[in-house]
């Protein structure tokens, strides 16, 4: 019932109060990511978005228009209104202007509520509620380092740098840690922000039904590269992706302990350059997790903190570009 | 030395060497010229004018609350204009550097802000803009009117008061010269944990940001004890609870938070500070540290302060708008108990400034409601200014556009808030620029009331108006260049634009980042038009000058005493009446009596103590972030045997006689008389009005024998 309920508002009422925006960028995609979701956990999101603004929207807009309609009704020398120098006190209005927030609050709690759990990073119940025995979850492990993303997917013990591939239709459950700082996992049409920390694992998880490439940032300020620390997300049919785990596979390189090592130093990603490994050794996210709490760091050569200009030179000159 | 320093430390300069002074930066070494050239203008200026004796003992060693408070408010708006100039290149940059084909100079790649120096421009911003322009702004104006609205003489510790100031000036000098010696932090100003530590901000700059924020949470401390022993023990007799004005009540929940919070800031830098100098392990990701740990220690403070700073702001709208309505604010007991309310829930949501954190859902859910239920004061504040227009008689000039901006923008803030409260919506956008537009919709609010208070009190401390027509066009330059950045932000938020950027990978946002570029200009406009405005009041001062009550409307205590306020601010301490005891004198015609008899009073002494202990410390930190022991041990040692010379030394205050107060009350009223907008019927003849001043319970005073009401006071 419920969830009929709310598909009617997603799909009906949603176009409709979404129209304005919508028409202005034409057919050819919205810009605006927020109110354009195209998985499961990002859909929730702007469920709850467009309840809350519903709901406080016709609170804060009617108060506007009080405010206005007083302005204009008691300007001075007008007449329009009746004055009263006296009158500062009404229990009746003190009941509704206190009654009012109390309601809309205690309404909204419990959508900020419920809300929470639906899509509570650790076990979003949206997806974790309609799991099937045939979805067979993809599970991804997330490394943040400064200033790059590895995607290691442990079912095929295989690693991909700055670009996530996973299927459609399928659940997708992220574990997610860092190397060097704290910065935010987000991809905008796909799944909210989980902040992403070293010596620590959090979790995500998403769902799609559309094919297609997403943006993903990562949304906290890390450092230099973060501007540049973004990666594409591409949501592909099952057929393609076993298509690209195998394309992935062949690939020359692959990482061990040591070449994660290297690879954890601090680089700038200007050319958005995609890497393929083809095996990684088991248990890499808990190895990475363990050395960080055991003190290890990547530090930041202080000349970067200098000349951007300077620093890329020297990485070009690295090779590791 | 107990950590690696990169760079290398010797025991005479520390840290600091030739390479640390930014001299072949394009952007700050014509700065620091352009510096250099202003100073010593300024300073051959006061010499030339032979104004060194005056501004020492006028200003520099005064511990009078409202020379203090204009100090205090010039710090204010000259960092609120540093500040300002921060955003202006932060908003240039990100118009600038949009998309791999866009250009790059000065060592950038793309725009003209290395990623570092983009860090050290937003950190700085955040840093000037909460700490160091709305604190000072706000602290400057509760300094001077909290006590001539209570009907006291000065704080209640007016050598504090003075050391709260300088203490703020020396921080401000810290952050100022962190422009051109050494650099500054780019972790943002709340600081991120583990970006702050030694690994990954191998300089100085997150040194500068702990010691100027720890100097401005000392100095703010101080303050917030000195305010809140003011509003409990200095009221002048007859101002009861139930009668303080609402400033006041706000400033007094506004400063219990400043005093329950500050050191919980102070705690969590020194902490930082033990991670970068002694090798500690606080907050690193390793090695036992716990990075969430110095988040939630940070906006455990950080939360509060975000109501310490609005609470007094609401406080200036709830004394504007029953001024220019011409009528009592509506529901002041639900006013008062809002702000309590307000004040108690700050220290209930922090976690809500960092919901991605991945806490489990129960402890979002339990912040999330406990961040909604803010929302039910807030809201019932508006609904009571609204209502204080309700069967008012509305003046719309500047001072009131202003306060009805702050109400608009509030409104604003106020719907963001609310979705940002909500963890399922708080995920999409927070770390976004929404968020950014959310609590510049909320610091803009302040920066409005902040605004119309300039303008509103400008007349009781200057004794003249600001010019009308400037101050409405500032109004309206600054209310499009805030539409123009902010609902661009909004949207850019919506379209999933995350926040910091100092390169904008998506060229779609280009137009957007264009508008707000636009609206930045337009802010400057604003800027140009508040130096018009202050050029053209002041040199129309003459034509502009005003009495005790200078709106004729107004209803609180402070409009009882001349304008300008007299030093002693008032002659004979007032009986209160009334919770709007001007406008309750008015009612009653004795609004125009004066005391018919003087008796000496008690004054505080000047001291350069405070200036000097405000020097010292800024030496302090300067050594302490070059790490140049020497320094830090000598400076340190100045400051505890000062302090202990000054508290055995003391201050026994001086007497003002009763002839000399009684000159000097003529001298003003012959200035009110001259200005002819009020007329004073001094030794009228009247029974009764004589004594009506200092004791007039009842508008019938015939009977009632003479009182000394409240002269007992001393400060």
């Amino acid at each position: 019932m419920q969830v009929k309920w709310r598909n009617n508002l997603k799909n009906g009422c949603r176009h409709a109060a979404l129209a304005p925006i919508l028409l202005l960028s034409g057919c050819a995609g919205t810009p605006f990511w927020i109110f354009d979701p195209k998985g499961l956990m990002a859909d929730t999101n702007l469920f709850y978005l467009l309840v809350d603004v519903g709901i406080m929207g016709g609170i804060v807009g009617l108060t506007a228009l009080l405010v206005i309609w007083f302005m204009w009704r008691y300007q001075k020398g007008k007449n329009r209104g009746k004055y009263d120098p006296t009158w500062s006190h009404s229990n009746t209005i003190e009941v509704v202007v206190w009654g009012i927030p109390i309601i809309a609050v205690g309404f909204l709690s419990y959508f900020a509520v419920t809300g929470t759990f639906e899509i509570n990073p650790y076990n979003p119940t949206v997806i974790t509620n309609h799991l099937k025995p045939v979805s067979d979850p993809v599970e991804v492990d997330v490394i943040a380092t400064d200033w790059q993303w590895l995607f290691v997917y442990p079912q095929y013990h295989m690693a991909v740098a700055n670009d996530l591939v996973l299927p459609a239709h399928t659940p997708v459950f992220f574990r997610l840690t860092s190397s060097a700082v704290t910065t935010t996992f987000f991809i905008p049409q796909l799944v909210g922000m989980i902040d992403v920390m070293p010596g620590m694992r959090t979790k995500n998880a998403l769902e799609s039904n559309h094919v297609g490439e997403y943006q993903g940032i990562a949304s906290d300020y890390a450092g230099a590269g973060t501007s540049w620390m973004t990666f594409k997300t591409k949501i592909v049919k099952s057929a393609d992706f076993r298509e690209w785990v195998r394309k992935v596979q062949q690939s020359p390189t692959s990482m061990t302990y040591a070449s994660f090592n290297d690879y954890a130093d601090p680089y700038i990603n200007v050319h958005h350059k995609v890497a393929y490994f083809s095996s990684v050794p088991d248990g890499l996210f808990d190895h990475v997790v363990d050395e960080v709490m055991k003190g290890k760091t990547w530090p930041i050569p202080p000349m970067m903190t200098e000349n951007m200009v300077a620093y890329m030179q020297k990485q070009n000159a690295e090779h590791r570009d | 030395m107990l950590v690696d320093l990169a760079g290398g430390w010797n025991p005479m300069l520390g840290r600091l060497a030739w390479s640390q002074i930014p001299y072949d930066n394009p952007i700050l070494a014509p700065l620091f010229v352009a510096v250099v050239i202003g100073a010593v203008l300024v300073l051959g200026l006061i010499t030339y004018y032979g104004k060194w004796t005056y501004l020492w003992k006028e200003w520099l060693t005064t511990v009078d609350h409202k020379k203090l408070g204009v100090m205090y408010i010039l710090i204010g708006l000259v960092m609120l204009f540093r500040g300002f100039i921060d955003g202006l290149m932060i908003r240039t940059q990100q118009a600038w550097a949009v998309g791999p084909h866009s250009s790059g100079v000065f060592g950038a790649t793309h725009g003209y802000l290395t990623p570092f120096h983009f860090g050290q421009v937003y950190s700085a911003h955040g840093v000037i803009m909460i700490l160091l322009a709305a604190t000072p702004l706000l602290v400057g104006f509760m300094n001077i009117i909290v006590p001539i609205q209570i009907g006291a003489r000065d704080m209640a510790y007016p050598y504090l008061n003075a050391l709260g100031l300088w203490f703020t000036a020396a921080a401000g000098a810290l952050i100022m010269i962190s422009l051109f010696v050494g650099d500054f932090a780019h972790n943002g100003w709340f600081g991120y944990a583990p970006i702050f530590e030694l690994q990954y901000s191998p300089g100085v700059g997150v040194d500068y940001w702990i010691w100027t924020m720890e100097l401005l949470a000392l100095g703010t401390t101080l303050g917030g004890i000195n305010i809140l022993a003011t509003i409990i023990k200095m009221r002048a007799p007859g101002m009861t609870w139930g009668r303080l004005p609402i400033f006041v009540w706000a400033s007094l929940a506004s400063n219990v938070i400043a005093l329950t919070s500050f050191p919980a800031l102070q705690v969590a830098l020194a902490l930082v500070a033990a991670d970068r100098y002694l090798g500690a392990h606080f907050f690193t990701a390793g090695l036992g540290g716990n990075l969430m740990l110095y988040t939630n220690l940070f906006w455990i403070w950080g939360h509060p302060e975000v109501y310490f700073v609005i609470l007094p702001a609401f406080g200036m709208m709830s004394e504007i708008f029953p001024t220019f309505s011409e009528k009592p604010l509506f529901g002041y007991m639900t006013m008062v108990l809002a702000s309590m309310a307000i004040a108690g829930v700050s220290w209930l949501v922090w976690l809500h400034h960092f919901f991605t954190m991945g806490a489990g859902p129960y402890v979002n859910s339990a912040f999330s409601v406990a961040t909604m239920l803010v929302g039910i004061p807030t809201g019932v504040k508006v609904f009571n200014w609204a209502f204080t227009m309700y069967r008012g008689r509305l003046t719309f000039n500047a001072a009131m556009l202003w306060a009805i901006g702050a109400l608009f923008l509030l409104l604003v803030g106020g719907l963001t808030g609310m979705m940002l409260a909500v963890p399922a919506i708080n995920y999409m956008v927070h770390n976004s620029v929404f968020v950014v537009a959310h609590f510049h919709s909320m610091l803009l609010t302040i920066v409005y009331a902040i605004f119309a208070s300039v303008i509103y009190w400008f007349p009781k401390v200057f004794g003249f108006k600001l010019n009308e027509f400037w101050a409405k066009t500032m109004f309206w330059l600054f209310s499009a260049g805030t539409a123009l950045v902010f609902v661009p932000m909004y949207m850019l938020g919506f379209m999933g634009m995350t926040r910091r950027l100092d390169y904008v990978f998506n060229t779609a946002w280009h137009p957007y980042l264009l508008v707000m570029e636009f609206g930045i200009v337009v802010y400057t406009l604003s800027v140009l038009a508040f130096f018009a405005l202050l050029y053209v009041s002041v040199r129309d001062h003459a034509s502009n000058q005003v009495g005790a009550d200078a709106w004729g409307t107004s209803r609180s205590l402070e409009w009882l005493t001349h304008s300008p306020v007299p030093f002693y601010n008032f002659a004979v301490l007032p009986h209160v009446n009334a919770r709007d005891e001007v406008a309750w004198r008015r009612d009653n015609g004795i609004d125009h009596v004066q005391p018919d008899h003087y008796e000496d009073i008690h004054m505080p002494n000047n001291t350069g103590v405070a200036i000097v202990l405000g020097g010292l410390t800024f030496v302090l930190g300067f050594a302490l972030v070059w790490r140049i022991w020497w320094l830090c041990a000598f400076s340190l040692l100045a400051i505890i045997a000062l302090v202990i010379y000054r508290s055995f030394k003391g201050d026994p205050g001086y007497i003002i006689t009763a002839a000399e107060l009684e000159q000097m009350e003529k001298a003003a009223m012959r200035r009110e008389a001259r200005i002819g907008k009020q007329q004073h019927r001094v030794g009228s003849g009247v029974l009764g009005e004589a004594i009506a001043y200092a004791r007039s319970d009842l508008p019938s005073l015939a009977s009632q024998p003479g009182s000394t009401g409240g002269l007992d006071h001393r400060s």
